[in-house]
């Protein structure tokens, strides 16, 4: 195992989730008040009417996917009697459907913001560089899932899944990821740079989801804290 | 709940949460998390409030609480203190707009002027020769007049290479060129453009001393701005004096003609709106669906420029149906005390009738007494000759003492109708198109060998309104379309239907007479700013002088376009003009000012007798405007800077400067330098502009500005190839921000904004006088006015000490009004022999600058504060600011009141005026009780005395003076005239009274001696603009999102409007050439090119187009396809064209006053061609 290859897969992972969640709390104790995707749906909102939910709902399912395949051993799965190529038939066509929809949500969201004069105004250098992040993450992300289909025949549960697991115990196992083709290699080595720049990007509304708004009345009254 | 799953959401979040939630799932309660209240508490937490305003540009005069935080202006919001107005009526606070309450953008914007800025070239070439010549004087004679050296700085003017300097290398130069200008060329080659003093009068008055302690002149800005109604010195012999808004709320009805009240006058609109629930009826005559329309119950939409139509067929319905019909004694018995209608006119034979001539005067009955020729005559009881009290004869002369009043002693003839047999036909000129002059019989008399009328009779002629047994022809009826001022004669011209006219007109006089006057006209920009606007005017005027509304409350003209009024006058006056130290200073009227320098007057081809009526003597056949003008000046009817072709203090230098200059006049060998205004001897050499934007906003006919008297590229399409360019050496602008007039800067001065600096503010809209106070000091390099022109003044007085010493200024006087040069040309004849001018020598100390602007010089009590006729003695005022402002230590102004803060100049304008030191009002309105002979005891308020500190408090009411004619108190609102109505004091005109009639030589000329209507000129006929395609009238009027070039760069409003420069259009014209909205179009005709896009509404009426009020070039103006150069303002279109009667002097009300006559610079008869052009703009 080459030095490269363990730095990306012992190193990075913890630096990714050093970064992550220190910048968070650096984000959160500094701008707390920046803590926002910055919408610009004031500017623009037949696109992004159709291009965000596109883009976010396919997100779900793909991170859904991810959570399923990364964190479910095969063991697990075989146990409960469904066979691996059940398995795979089901991960790769809501996987493909999910990141096909993901994907051109954001190619609609992107011709939106380069079209539309005050949203790409609105664009920062680091709005930019992110979509590259993202965009690059998706693709890959798609491909890796093609080839472990029809094209590939690789099974990444025995790969990348138990490294993944590793690395919540303190114990990646590089040597399966070490095994895994390159499209996998790819996709979360750019996985990991998305998460790092989490705290620095617009991406950061992502811990911000109102997942508490339904569940609560609407009026809050909040008394002082006793001194 | 509304949903099941709503319910069941909320009722599962309980188990997740530690808070109580109520039963009824609405609320639930929390203890802290408050952490994120600090961010919006601080958002919104100030150090402190300081209480300012807005300067310069805006009427509202509205009080500002401006919020500082850590050293930063962060907001404003509006005051709310203003005093009450009383019991039963809308109150003043709280005031203000969205463009006020954005202003404070403008201090840290990116287009403040933060350091002092010159001309790089012009800079370079100066530091060369300053360094090899060793002295600035010599350097600046250097670069001004090395033809190379000049090319190159006047050609790079407004092309950008403005570089950093100092301020103490700016001061110099500023220096060198004022001392190089009065050395080689004269004092009177200096002039300085600052408008409107009422906001922001210290720092107006700061420059004007500076300037009229060296001799340089001020040029007016109310006449050029168009916004001075000639009509009202003509008719009231006052530049101007309304009613304040709250005295919208006492009429009962209201017309508003020409303008746009929630627009223009913001702040006051409310007074309208709530009027109309008081029962007030609103009419709005305007051509395009205003927003003043949105507020009216009738709206007249009279086409552009023929309102004076319809104001002369309302007068045809007002006369004959309340004047001849039915005699209204409340009209009949106002006409009588309070206008010339009883007045007797003379009639001269012409073409085998007779036209008017002049007032009968009691030389004309055979008295041969002091001012015989200036008392008018009427007919009274028993039909004898009687000279009433109170003309002008009876006001500068001895025994007219205790006699200048209105009180007639008798009844007099309205008309000769039906008293005597005889009657003639007059002729009366009509410039309606139609055929001929007219002939209508007027009743008339003998009066020795004099064939008379009176001014009634002749009204009624020119009104068209008939009476039994006069000769001469006249309308049938209300439905002649054929014979001037018929209802249906009207409608053929404004499109508005004969019937809604006489309605109207019904209604107002109905109205007048049950509410004895409360019938107001807000007159407006719409009506004002035309060629003959003055005409339309005076149309007005004769509705309301008909019906008794004049002198009322909620009654009368409310004129507001500009007129800012500078309550506490004859302080400001006193400091700007230095007339505490030297006197007469020198003042220009503006338009023809420029009319001359900037060569406007090459290009007007048409024959000045075009526009006369085919009454008229041929005065002025042959003859170019330009030569009026000179004329005018050696008339001594109006100044003119320079006077002279020569230096004034080379004249200075003979033994008897006066004797001399007159010597050398009429052997030739000296000329006015207005007969020859392109001979570089007489051209214009330095200017400085400060609160203003000549080049951006107000001056009209901007190529022409740029091409001639800037000498740089223009937009002109056919410039003059004969004519100088590059006159000006110097144009200095101090300002805050960076307009069009910084970009054409030699120099520009860093200014404080109206937040940075103390001084005091005032408006005709409402009756209080408050402050500004600086709520940071000036950042950056800035300065304030004040100091900036202290400091000038400093480096100049050092220069100059020793180069120019003490000198005799030869400044040359026209007849002034409210003095008695008023009565200078009896008769109203223009002279044909040359006229000796009126001469004064003034010493200047020309090293003693400096000092004597920062002390109050001796001849303020010495000598008095003359205003309109009366001096305030203000010995008491001197002694206190004495000990207020402390005492000058050494020098020329050693034991002198200091003048040296800004505070303090604040100070002394309020104790030196009438309206803010009831001492003098009181002293003033005794002066005047002893000419008057009335009892004028009770109309002032002793006891008023504000200081500054008080209008820093809140906005104070100021009290009733001489300065003004109206009377006022808490419990009063003003009104203009009231004290002439009340107190029998006579107007300042020819006859003591409000004035149909003119019978001077010129008016006579042009035939307007009479109210008539003059339709918008023929510019295609005068002088030949033509164009292919869509040719419109192209209007100038103020926009929501603007106050002059002011706001319409500010971000917020940029984002709250279109943005950028637009020109509005009707749909069908639109449609005509291919224009969607939005689309870029390009504006051409003679002067220039503008380029914008365009805004298409149905707002705009067919054939006209607005491209709002100075939408300057500084925001998103691209290249032009016609010129290829960027692509001109809003007066790249305009141009100058001067009407000769505005330029009458020395006959009663028609005499001089800066700010009060003089040709305005109208610019609404304009006409333009609008293309379609490719939508790629490069900029």
């Amino acid at each position: 195992m080459s030095w490269i290859e363990t730095a990306l897969w012992v190193v990075a992972p913890y630096l990714t989730l050093l970064v992550l969640v220190l910048g968070l709390v650096w984000r959160y104790r500094y701008d707390r008040f920046g803590w926002t995707t910055r919408s610009s749906q004031l500017y623009e909102h037949r696109l992004l009417r159709i291009g965000s939910p596109l883009f976010h709902f396919g997100l779900l399912f793909v991170i859904a996917g991810h959570v399923v395949g990364l964190l479910i051993p095969e063991s697990w799965t075989a146990a409960a009697g469904v066979p691996e190529w059940v398995y795979r038939f089901f991960s790769v066509t809501v996987g493909v459907v999910a990141g096909v929809c993901t994907l051109a949500g954001i190619t609609l969201l992107i011709y939106r913001r380069r079209t539309t004069g005050p949203v790409f105004l609105a664009t920062t250098r680091n709005d930019k560089a992110m979509y590259v992040v993202l965009v690059a993450a998706i693709v890959a992300g798609l491909l890796a899932t093609m080839l472990s289909s029809g094209l590939g025949h690789h099974d990444y549960r025995l790969t990348v899944s138990p490294w993944f697991r590793g690395i919540w115990v303190l114990r990646p196992d590089a040597e399966a990821m070490t095994a895994a083709p390159w499209p996998f290699k790819l996709h979360a080595a750019i996985g990991m740079l998305l998460f790092a720049a989490f705290p620095f990007t617009r991406l950061v509304h992502a811990f911000a989801a109102p997942i508490g708004y339904p569940f609560r009345p609407y009026i809050v009254y909040r008394s002082r804290t006793p001194r | 709940m509304a949903d099941k799953g709503d319910e069941l959401a909320l009722r599962a979040g309980r188990f997740f949460s530690r808070s109580a939630t109520d039963p009824g799932l609405h609320t639930v309660y929390k203890t802290g998390g408050r952490e994120g209240d600090v961010f919006y508490r601080d958002r919104w937490s100030h150090d402190k409030v300081v209480r300012s305003t807005h300067g310069v540009n805006c009427t509202g005069s509205c009080s500002w609480r401006v919020y500082v935080k850590d050293g930063i202006i962060t907001w404003e919001t509006q005051q709310t203190d203003y005093p009450s107005v009383g019991p039963d009526r809308p109150e003043y606070e709280p005031r203000g707009c969205p463009r006020g309450a954005a202003f404070s953008w403008y201090t840290y914007s990116p287009t403040r002027v933060r350091h002092p800025y010159a001309r790089g070239v012009l800079v370079e070439m100066y530091r060369e020769a300053r360094a090899r010549l060793e002295d600035p004087v010599a350097a600046w004679a250097e670069v001004t007049t090395n033809p190379e050296k000049r090319a190159k700085y006047q050609r790079a003017r407004g092309k950008g290479g403005l570089v950093r300097i100092t301020w103490a290398e700016a001061t110099e130069i500023v220096a060198a060129a004022h001392v190089h200008t009065i050395q080689t060329h004269g004092p009177d080659r200096i002039a300085g453009f600052s408008p409107i003093p009422a906001m922001s009068m210290v720092s107006h008055a700061a420059g004007s001393r500076f300037l009229s302690l060296i001799g340089g002149t001020m040029l007016s800005f109310y006449d050029f701005y168009a916004d001075l109604p000639v009509a009202s010195p003509q008719v009231f012999g006052d530049q101007t004096d309304v009613p304040e808004s709250a005295d919208w709320w006492d009429a009962a009805y209201l017309i508003l003609w020409g303008s746009n009240v929630p627009v223009t006058r913001t702040p006051d609109a409310h007074y309208m709106a709530e009027a109309r629930y008081r029962g007030q009826k609103v009419v709005v005559v305007s051509p395009d669906y205003s927003d003043a329309t949105k507020f009216a119950d009738e709206w007249l939409p009279a086409h552009p420029g023929t309102d004076g139509a319809l104001a002369m067929a309302m007068g045809h319905v007002l006369l004959k149906e309340f004047f001849v019909e039915r005699q209204t004694p409340y009209f009949v018995d106002y006409v009588k005390r309070f206008t010339d209608l009883p007045f007797l006119v003379t009639l001269r034979p012409k073409d085998g009738a007779h036209v008017a001539g002049r007032f009968l005067t009691a030389a004309d009955l055979g008295e041969d007494g002091e001012g015989a020729e200036w008392k008018t005559v009427l007919l009274g009881r028993g039909g004898r000759p009687v000279v009433p009290n109170g003309s002008v004869g009876f006001r500068w002369t001895d025994s007219g003492r205790g006699r200048w009043n209105l009180r007639l002693d008798t009844d007099p003839a309205l008309t000769l109708h039906g008293r005597h047999a005889r009657t003639t036909e007059v002729l009366l000129p009509r410039f309606d198109g139609g055929p001929g002059v007219l002939r209508r019989g007027v009743p008339v008399t003998k009066v020795g060998d004099h064939l008379v009328t009176t001014v009634f009779d002749l009204l009624l002629a020119q009104y068209g309104v008939p009476r039994e047994g006069l000769p001469g022809t006249w309308p049938t009826g209300y439905d002649d379309p054929g014979e001037p001022c018929t209802p249906a004669w009207q409608e053929a011209i404004t499109s508005v239907p004969a019937a809604k006219a006489i309605r109207i007109a019904r209604e107002f006089a109905a109205t007048a007479e049950k509410t004895k006057g409360r019938c107001m006209i807000i007159l407006g920009a719409g009506t004002a700013q035309w060629f003959h606007g003055d005409t339309m005017y005076r149309a007005f005027l004769s509705l309301l002088m008909l019906t008794g509304c004049q002198g009322r409350n909620g009654g009368g003209w409310a004129h507001y376009v500009g007129q800012e009024k500078c309550r506490p006058f004859t302080g400001w006056a006193q400091l700007a003009s230095a007339l505490d130290w030297s006197r007469p200073a020198r003042q220009t009227p503006a338009t023809p000012y420029f009319y001359l320098h900037t060569d406007q007057w090459r290009y007007d081809g048409y024959d000045a007798g075009a526009l006369s009526s085919p009454l008229g003597e041929g005065a002025f056949t042959g003859r170019h405007t330009a030569e009026l003008v000179a004329q005018a000046v050696r008339n001594s009817w109006m100044p003119m800077a320079p006077a002279f072709d020569r230096n004034p203090l080379e004249l200075g230098e003979a033994a008897d400067p006066v004797a001399y200059t007159a010597e050398e006049l009429r052997a030739g060998r000296l000329r006015f330098a207005a007969d020859d205004p392109d001979d570089p001897r007489n051209w214009p050499r330095v200017l400085t502009v400060w609160r203003a934007n000549v080049l951006g906003s107000s001056g009209k006919g901007s190529e022409y500005f740029l091409h001639h008297l800037l000498g740089t590229g223009s937009g002109l399409p056919a410039p003059d190839g004969t004519a100088p360019r590059g006159k000006l050496d110097l144009l200095l602008t101090l300002d805050f921000r960076m307009t069009s007039t910084t970009l054409f800067s030699d120099i520009v001065l860093p200014a404080a904004t109206w937040y940075e600096k103390h001084d005091l503010s005032s408006t005709d809209m409402h009756p209080f006088v408050h402050a500004f106070s600086p709520a940071i000091s000036p950042p950056w390099e800035t300065k304030t006015d004040f100091t900036t022109f202290h400091a000038i003044a400093r480096a100049f007085s050092e220069l100059a000490g020793r180069r120019l010493g003490v000198r005799k200024d030869v400044v040359a006087v026209p007849y002034q009004h409210d003095t008695p040069g008023e009565t200078a040309f009896p008769g109203g004849r223009a002279p044909s022999a040359p006229v000796t001018p009126n001469l004064v020598v003034v010493e200047r100390d020309y090293g003693a600058v400096a000092e004597k602007m920062a002390a109050l010089g001796p001849l303020a009590e010495r000598s008095g504060l003359p205003v309109k006729g009366v001096t305030f003695r203000p010995d008491e005022e001197v002694a206190w600011l004495a000990q207020r402002c402390g005492l000058a230590p050494s020098g020329v102004a050693k034991g002198r009141p200091l003048l040296d803060t800004d505070a303090k100049a604040c100070e002394a304008i309020l104790a030196l005026s009438g309206a803010t030191n009831g001492r003098l009002a009181a002293q003033g309105f005794a002066e005047l009780a002893e000419r008057t002979g009335t009892d004028l005891g009770g109309i002032a308020h002793r006891d008023l005395r504000i200081t500054f500190a008080d209008t820093q408090t809140r906005p104070a009411q100021v009290g009733p003076s001489p300065e003004w004619s109206g009377k006022e108190a808490p419990d009063r609102r003003y009104s203009p005239f009231t004290v002439n109505v009340e107190h029998d004091k006579p107007w300042h005109t020819l006859t003591g009274r409000m004035h149909f009639f003119l019978d001077h030589d010129w008016m006579h000329e042009y035939g307007e001696a009479l109210p008539v209507y003059r339709p918008p000129l023929d510019l295609g006929t005068l002088v030949g603009e033509t164009g292919e395609g869509l040719v419109v009238r192209y209007l100038t009027p103020h926009s929501k999102w603007s106050i002059h070039s002011e706001y319409q760069d500010n971000l917020i409003m940029l984002t709250l409007s279109r943005g950028g420069p637009t020109i509005w259009m009707s749909v069908p014209d639109a449609a005509a050439i291919g224009v969607a909205d939005n689309d870029w179009i390009e504006a051409v005709n003679r002067n220039g090119v503008v380029v914008a896009r365009a805004v298409v509404s149905h707002r705009m009426p067919r054939g006209t187009v607005y491209m709002h009020h100075a939408q300057e070039r500084v925001i998103d103006v691209p290249l032009s396809e016609t010129t290829g150069k960027r692509g001109g303002i809003h007066n790249s279109l305009t141009k100058l064209l001067i009407k000769p009667t505005h330029m009458i002097g020395g006959y009663g009300q028609l005499s001089y006053g800066f700010n009060y006559l003089g040709p305005t610079g109208n610019q609404r008869d304009e006409i333009t061609v609008i293309r379609r052009r490719s939508q790629k703009v490069r900029y």
